[in-house]
């Protein structure tokens, strides 16, 4: 069970407690983007498959940690951050924006079964580690089809026969990248980040 | 009779998951157009007084407030949202956090925009304080690339053309060298001699702060140790070593005179006050003497 | 030197004379221009059109460098998923066999018209990015009235993602001044390492957030303010008659291209003279 050390659930918004949106959730939103093109143009550029396809998307940690913490605000910069990593990484304009549903269902499905399974962002138990390492499975699978399929075969940069490379680059450089860094980040920070007014109990405050 | 610039009133707050108050029962006055200077050790509670008198606590931060700020009589979690701002600015200590444009022009006008002037009276406004902090080389570079003192120099002008009635200044050259301070508080002298301006002004350099404050305030451990008239301040220095507060060598030359009986005049508040001192002493030796 | 996103170019340079809208009406229209067009050689004549615009434009070629592996590692992908990776396919006219494997005209052919169809489209983001300033792509936005928030939050991402590369910067140089140094060193090696430093990058951020939002608040920013905002920076930006008659052309010359294409069958594989030639010298003799 997660909870904030009373027993109670850290999703859980207590009787009396005042949460609403506010500066600093606009603030956190734009500051992962910052983060994540950074950190997304790296892998993009350090370990290319090519057309943003990397062996080792190091910008997933950014995509799948900040929704977790902040909720809906992680979820937007983890759609957007990818489009402009990957375009100074040299993804042609219309690609990179092609990628945007893979991206935003990659950055949701971790923070919302986070939510769904009652799981601890300070990774606690067991179930927490489950749950995450499912998520990324599923958002990375499911970005791994979409990308290679709709994406790349749509624009005629693919063959038929390539698919798979592509299909096993997105969703491997993920996952690994994520099994890497998501864990680690989650049990570092999360004791700190849940005591700031910038943490998301529901989905937008 | 017209209220307080600024009036706290038994007021308490403790951040949500500490077990201790920041701020205990401090009671405080402002009169309009004054300056106050604000001294006390990291972790006296400085800081987040001022971020009271500006509403980010407890607007911004979640804990528990006992008491009341007012600022021109109202409460401040009575101002309606980025009202209290228009009233009372607020320049921090680490310029670079609080730029959030790209260029040095647009972070000098952001806050006008945020109060939604005219572009006619925006662009006499940029004009007054690139005038004021000498700002006009450096309009169209990224804020991050000029040096410190500029940077703390484009904060406070960034401030000061929003034309708040009450300006404070967290430790305003807390990471400039000596030259660069002394330009920020070339201009902050500026600013008092030609507005009039209520200012609270925070710094560990007690020399740059006496020449401005009309009245100085001592914090310790969240609560109000000492307050008096910026000269009377420094009457009883034993207070101000014991909190470990660093002494200008002319106050402390005068303070050693003072304690050691050598004197009797008022405290000496600069080198040119202790030097009289010092010719004074020597005359009446020499008086002596002969 | 104006500082863009991607580097420097002089106060001299024409590229300031054109409206920010304008440019972002380039990178939108310009970019699709490659979808649209097979024959190889008019999208190489569109690539010296954009060198030599990137020229012009006084850019230090220098910073493109980064872009050189790039289009190299794409061109090795393509070149590999139409080759090694495109599958065996009996009715496609054989150049040659290697280690029995046999290469098809066909793919080549696609891998050509794909590649660049790609180079030009990444030129033509490369000429944006060089020659645009931040502030101009918050101008651009402003000025086709995108709420205020949304150019706002992408004005602090660009001025985050500089911070947090400056942040990056002095945790290496931490970690190198305590004897940490990943030169020469093997990848996992320099995957650990990279962990060591998003923990600290993503603690910087979460502190700067807090200093941001204080900052903004104290200067009177409420998102959900009814405060009308003048445009101050729309103030800055003039929008002349060159821009209007650029807009045009840009527009006109993709109206051209599509009716070209769709109306006349123009731009196509078939109608290239160069993968005829080509052709005429891989398969000798073979029809096209």
């Amino acid at each position: 069970m997660a909870n904030n050390g009373n027993g109670r659930s850290v999703w859980k918004v207590e009787e009396g407690e005042r949460r609403s949106v506010g500066v600093i959730h606009i603030v956190i939103t734009a500051l992962l983007i910052g983060v994540g093109f950074v950190v997304g143009a790296f892998g993009s550029i350090s370990f290319p498959l090519g057309f943003g396809v990397n062996f080792f998307w190091t910008g997933i940690v950014v995509q799948q940690v900040g929704p977790i913490w902040f909720g809906a605000w992680g979820v937007i910069a983890g759609t957007i951050f990818p489009f402009f990593s990957n375009a100074i990484a040299g993804t042609p304009f219309y690609v990179s924006l092609a990628y945007i549903p893979a991206n935003f269902v990659q950055a949701l499905l971790p923070a919302w079964a986070f939510k769904k399974f009652n799981c601890d962002p300070r990774m606690k138990s067991g179930k927490d580690y489950g749950v995450l390492l499912l998520a990324m499975v599923v958002s990375s699978a499911f970005g791994a089809l979409y990308s290679p399929l709709v994406v790349l075969r749509g624009f005629g940069l693919l063959t038929t026969e390539s698919l798979p490379l592509f299909i096993w680059g997105w969703f491997g450089g993920n996952v690994v990248a994520g099994l890497v860094f998501n864990f680690i980040l989650l049990k570092a920070l999360s004791g700190v980040v849940i005591k700031t007014p910038a943490f998301v109990k529901r989905w937008w405050s | 009779m017209s209220s307080p610039a600024i009036q706290v009133t038994d007021y308490s707050w403790k951040y949500l998951h500490s077990t201790t108050r920041a701020i205990k029962n401090i009671e405080l006055i402002v009169q309009p157009g004054e300056c106050l200077g604000l001294i006390g050790s990291n972790g006296s509670g400085k800081t987040t007084l001022c971020n009271s008198i500006d509403g980010l606590i407890p607007g911004q931060y979640h804990g528990i407030k006992e008491g009341r700020v007012e600022v021109f009589g109202t409460e401040v979690e009575e101002y309606r949202r980025g009202e209290l701002q228009r009233t009372v600015g607020l320049v921090f200590s680490d310029p670079e956090a609080q730029f959030t444009a790209m260029t040095v022009e647009d972070e000098l006008v952001f806050g006008m925009e945020n109060l939604g002037l005219s572009i006619s009276e925006i662009n006499r406004r940029l004009e007054w304080v690139c005038d004021l902090a000498d700002l006009s080389p450096l309009l169209d570079k990224p804020p991050y690339e000029i040096s410190g003192g500029q940077k703390q120099r484009v904060a406070l002008a960034a401030m000061l053309a929003m034309q708040p009635r009450v300006l404070i200044l967290d430790e305003p050259t807390a990471m400039l060298d000596p030259v660069s301070r002394e330009r920020v508080f070339a201009v902050l002298a500026r600013l008092r001699k030609e507005r009039e301006i209520t200012m609270i002004l925070i710094e560990h350099s007690l020399e740059h702060i006496i020449p401005l404050a009309d009245r100085m305030v001592l914090l310790s451990n969240g609560r109000k140790l000492h307050e008096a008239p910026t000269r009377t301040f420094f009457s009883d220095l034993s207070l101000l070593r014991q909190e470990g507060i660093h002494l200008p060598g002319a106050v402390g030359f005068s303070g050693y005179l003072r304690e050691s009986g050598a004197t009797t005049d008022e405290p000496a508040i600069s080198v040119e006050e202790a030097a009289q001192q010092a010719r004074n002493l020597r005359g009446a030796a020499k008086g002596e003497l002969s | 030197m104006n500082k863009t996103l991607l580097g420097y170019v002089p106060d001299a340079s024409f590229i300031y004379l054109v409206h920010p809208t304008i440019k972002v009406l380039f990178l939108l229209v310009v970019s699709l221009f490659p979808m649209f067009i097979s024959a190889v050689e008019w999208n190489v004549g569109l690539m010296v059109g954009l060198m030599a615009l990137t020229v012009a434009s006084r850019v230090n070629m220098r910073t493109l460098k980064i872009y050189i592996p790039v289009a190299v590692s794409m061109g090795m992908i393509i070149l590999l998923s139409y080759t090694v990776l495109g599958g065996r396919h009996p009715d496609y006219q054989v150049i040659t066999r290697i280690f029995g494997f046999p290469l098809y005209w066909e793919r080549i052919r696609d891998a050509l018209v794909v590649y660049f169809r790609i180079l030009p489209m990444i030129l033509t983001m490369v000429f944006f990015l060089s020659t645009t300033r931040e502030r101009e792509i918050i101008a651009a936005l402003r000025a086709v009235r995108t709420p205020f928030v949304v150019t706002y939050v992408l004005a602090m991402s660009m001025r985050a993602a500089g911070m947090v590369m400056e942040d990056f910067r002095i945790v290496r140089q931490a970690e190198q001044a305590r004897g940490f140094d990943s030169k020469n060193k093997p990848l996992p090696y320099k995957i650990r390492k990279y962990v060591m430093y998003m923990v600290p990058l993503f603690a910087l951020s979460l502190r700067r957030s807090e200093e941001f939002t204080n900052a903004l608040v104290a200067r009177g920013y409420s998102f959900r303010s009814k405060v009308k905002r003048p445009d101050y920076i729309l103030s800055r930006y003039r929008f002349a008659w060159w821009d209007g008659a650029l807009g045009v052309v840009i527009a006109a010359l993709f109206a051209l291209l599509l009716v070209a294409r769709y109306r006349f069958g123009r731009f196509t594989v078939e109608d290239s003279v160069l993968l005829r030639y080509l052709h005429t010298i891989l398969i000798p003799g073979g029809g096209a």
